[in-house]
């Protein structure tokens, strides 16, 4: 027996009404299980002291009070900060020159070149680590091998870079930069080509040098992918850990040198195991990461619409 | 798409997953089947290192073969990988193999918290109902005791000694048998440094591992036996003070270039002449400097005072039995198998280097034969004379925040007396060790339990 048509058209809306839920339910319901659900427990856990899941003690805020004041974790900041500073005032300018660079169409085998400059990226991280801790050994390191006879004073051939606190920050940041900068450079490299040529031209014509076009033309052209760029490349700064534990032989280094904010929380997490704190942590890092992008944003001028 | 409203390509990924899911739920089952023969026991072994990994996969079929039915599942895991993991499956109540090596400095932080919430059985009186306390080195139970529970079996005993470059030194008319003190061993080491050519030896300005060394001669430790944190005490103070200008400033004798092939290199060209050499790291030396057999020898550690102590710890090892095992009769069987039975320990020692704990071993021929890497010498004698004279060491949960700490106070020493050679160290060491290990007291403090 047929259905009448008023029943058939009343089934279909009801259907229509509900697909558009049960098409998002697999997200949200793992995102509520998996993502809003630890981030209300992280919340909670931030006020225990804990011995793992099994035991906790509430503390109220001491874990926040006992963070602020502990000397490692002022390091930690420090170091982020020093690292998420050069991220972006040398990792960036650098990428976009060398965008700029390899969009120049009087180079030659433009393609093979942002190829090699890209491809340090492939690699994980772990296998940059290793491989820099390898180059930076003193005595018979790559580094100090090349630098030595060009700098005999300032760089001694037992340079030891990754066991000199005032150096261990400036080996992590030159790793970074041989990993990153090619990433980077990727998207100024697809931001530069979307600026429209007549733009140029048009300059020209006005008269303006190479300088005036890059102020006046390119950076407006590329604004929205800056913006970006600057701000995932301060947020993967802030998230810093493999590379400098890695290469610092499973340590935060001499003098906590390379310790940053994520390996802070590793280590109290998962080395103590005191949950309750690492929460705190993670809270204190995701609220200050929250903050600078916001800054960022601001700074830049896309909440008035200039970046779009 | 009568009986699927949503389209085909919905229908298509819900087909998907639920093929997927099954195949995997499916595979699981089967591979659970595979691993556990139906009637067969099996006890799940971590081990970290590889020297033990591969010294115990001679010796478990015996066991194997003992116990009808039962089979031993071990498995090798980084050291880190393995403290963390297992730290964290203890913590969250998930699954653990049913026996861990774990390395000494990893151990005290598996002793946190209430002891209800730690993850290895109790040891204490199985040690002493089957007389195992008087059969072992005592001061390697230590480390492996929290409130005065014993949670794990000391594998070794790790004493240590210098080795170096026998030809080398000789050739430079030193006679290492007069060299008694620390004190002889630097004067002798001033003759033969040449800054950034030659050292007269390996150690670290930056690392803990040598100076814990040094401080554990001279009877200092981080911690007391009760847990309280005393490597800012005088023996601490003047170890330090004695230890900096060893590594720093213009007149030093040590410096260290690393692990690996860096120190095969620089022993291997003589940059570096005397290495300390605990029992394990002979072994390693064999194996990755092979080009310096026969040129090598070892001697025992230069005494603080005359008469003192010639040796020290560095490492070590424990076998502790997880609460969860099914079977801890069956797994303290097999660890009194691992460590205990005297061919074994011969065996294992003439694979490994590494004095067992277990005293009564020592008197098999293994001990006592001559090494070809070190110039003939009875390598076992070596090291079993001066076992009996290892100094205690405790450990805590904050044992790692501890050593951290104590190297930061290093690097601060080092950089202070490069800066100021000529300035008396004293009251700059005892600061920074005091400022350091007070913030291991802060977090001890912080602790509820």
């Amino acid at each position: 027996m047929k259905k009448p048509a008023s029943e058939k058209s009343r089934s279909f809306r009801r259907q229509h009404k509900l697909a558009p839920y049960l098409f998002i339910s697999p997200f949200l319901i793992t995102f509520l299980v998996f993502g809003f659900y630890p981030i209300l427990q992280s919340l909670r856990l931030s006020l225990y002291a804990t011995n793992g899941p099994k035991s906790h003690v509430f503390v109220g805020l001491s874990n926040y009070q006992f963070l602020f004041g502990d000397a490692d974790f002022r390091t930690a900041v420090w170091n982020t900060l020093v690292y998420a500073f050069w991220s972006v005032f040398l990792q960036l300018p650098l990428a976009l020159g060398l965008a700029m660079l390899l969009s120049q169409k009087w180079i030659k085998a433009r393609g093979l070149l942002r190829m090699a400059f890209f491809s340090p990226n492939l690699m994980g991280q772990a296998f940059v680590a290793v491989l820099f801790g390898i180059l930076y050994v003193p005595q018979y390191g790559l580094v100090n091998r090349a630098l030595h006879p060009l700098l005999p004073r300032l760089v001694p051939l037992d340079t030891k870079w990754l066991q000199n606190p005032n150096l261990v920050m400036p080996a992590i940041v030159l790793a970074s930069l041989w990993m990153y900068v090619g990433f980077n450079m990727i998207y100024f490299l697809a931001a530069l080509q979307s600026v429209d040529q007549e733009l140029y031209e048009a300059a020209r014509v006005d008269g303006a040098n190479a300088w005036h076009q890059f102020r006046a033309v390119t950076v407006p052209g590329i604004k929205p992918v800056a913006v970006f760029v600057l701000v995932t490349a301060t947020i993967g700064s802030f998230q810093l850990y493999e590379l400098p534990y890695l290469m610092l032989n499973n340590s935060a280094g001499p003098k906590n040198a390379g310790l940053t904010i994520v390996m802070y929380l590793y280590q109290h997490g998962f080395v103590t195991g005191d949950l309750g704190l690492a929460s705190a942590i993670g809270w204190s890092l995701a609220l200050g990461v929250l903050v600078l992008s916001l800054f960022q944003l601001r700074m830049t001028g896309v909440y008035k619409g200039e970046a779009s | 798409m009568r009986f699927f409203p949503y389209g085909k390509a919905a229908l298509s990924f819900l087909i998907l997953s639920l093929l997927s899911g099954s195949w995997i739920g499916w595979n699981a089952k089967m591979a659970a089947s595979r691993r556990t023969p139906p009637g067969t026991q099996k006890l799940t072994f971590w081990v970290f290192a590889k020297a033990h990994y591969e010294a115990y996969r001679k010796a478990l079929p015996a066991f194997e073969a003992a116990h009808p039915g039962v089979q031993v599942d071990m498995q090798l895991v980084s050291n880190d990988g393995l403290a963390a993991r297992l730290q964290n499956s203890f913590l969250a109540d998930l699954d653990v193999p049913d026996m861990v090596e774990i390395e000494i400095s990893s151990s005290g932080t598996f002793f946190r918290g209430p002891l209800k919430d730690v993850g290895f059985a109790d040891l204490t009186d199985r040690i002493h109902q089957t007389g195992l306390w008087d059969k072992m080195v005592h001061a390697r139970f230590a480390p492996y005791t929290s409130r005065g529970r014993i949670f794990g079996l000391p594998h070794d005993v790790h004493p240590v000694q210098l080795a170096y470059r026998r030809d080398l030194v000789e050739a430079a008319g030193v006679d290492v048998s007069k060299i008694q003190t620390w004190d002889d061993f630097i004067r002798v080491g001033h003759q033969l440094t040449k800054l950034n050519e030659r050292y007269m030896i390996d150690l670290s300005d930056s690392s803990t591992d040598n100076v814990e060394t040094c401080l554990f001669q001279r009877g200092g430790g981080y911690f007391d036996p009760q847990g309280k944190c005393i490597f800012d005490n005088d023996v601490a103070v003047q170890t330090l003070c004695w230890y900096v200008p060893l590594v720093a400033g213009p007149h030093r004798i040590g410096n260290s270039l690393g692990g690996g092939q860096v120190l095969t290199k620089a022993v291997e060209d003589g940059y570096v002449l005397f290495l300390v050499a605990p029992d394990w790291r002979s072994k390693s030396f064999e194996k990755d400097i092979p080009r310096v057999a026969g040129k090598m020898a070892l001697m025992p550690l230069p005494a603080v005072t005359p008469g003192g102590a010639r040796t020290s710890t560095w490492g070590g090892t424990m076998l502790g039995i997880t609460k969860r095992c099914k079977n801890q009769d069956l797994a303290w069987q097999m660890a009194m198998h691992l460590y205990l039975d005297k061919p074994q320990l011969a065996e294992r020692f003439r694979q490994t280097n590494i004095l067992p704990a277990m005293q009564e071993a020592w008197d098999q021929p293994a001990f006592h034969e001559p090494n070809p890497y070190y110039s003939n010498q009875p390598l076992g004698d070596t090291y079993a004379r001066l076992a009996p004279s290892v100094p205690f060491q405790y450990s805590s949960p904050f044992i790692q925040t501890a050593k951290a700490k104590l190297g930061a106070a290093l690097v601060s020493c080092v950089q202070e007396y490069n800066a100021h050679p000529d300035r008396d160290l004293t009251p700059f060491v005892r600061a920074t060790l005091k400022e350091n290990a007070d913030d291991v007291r802060k977090l001890i403090a912080r602790n509820p339990y």
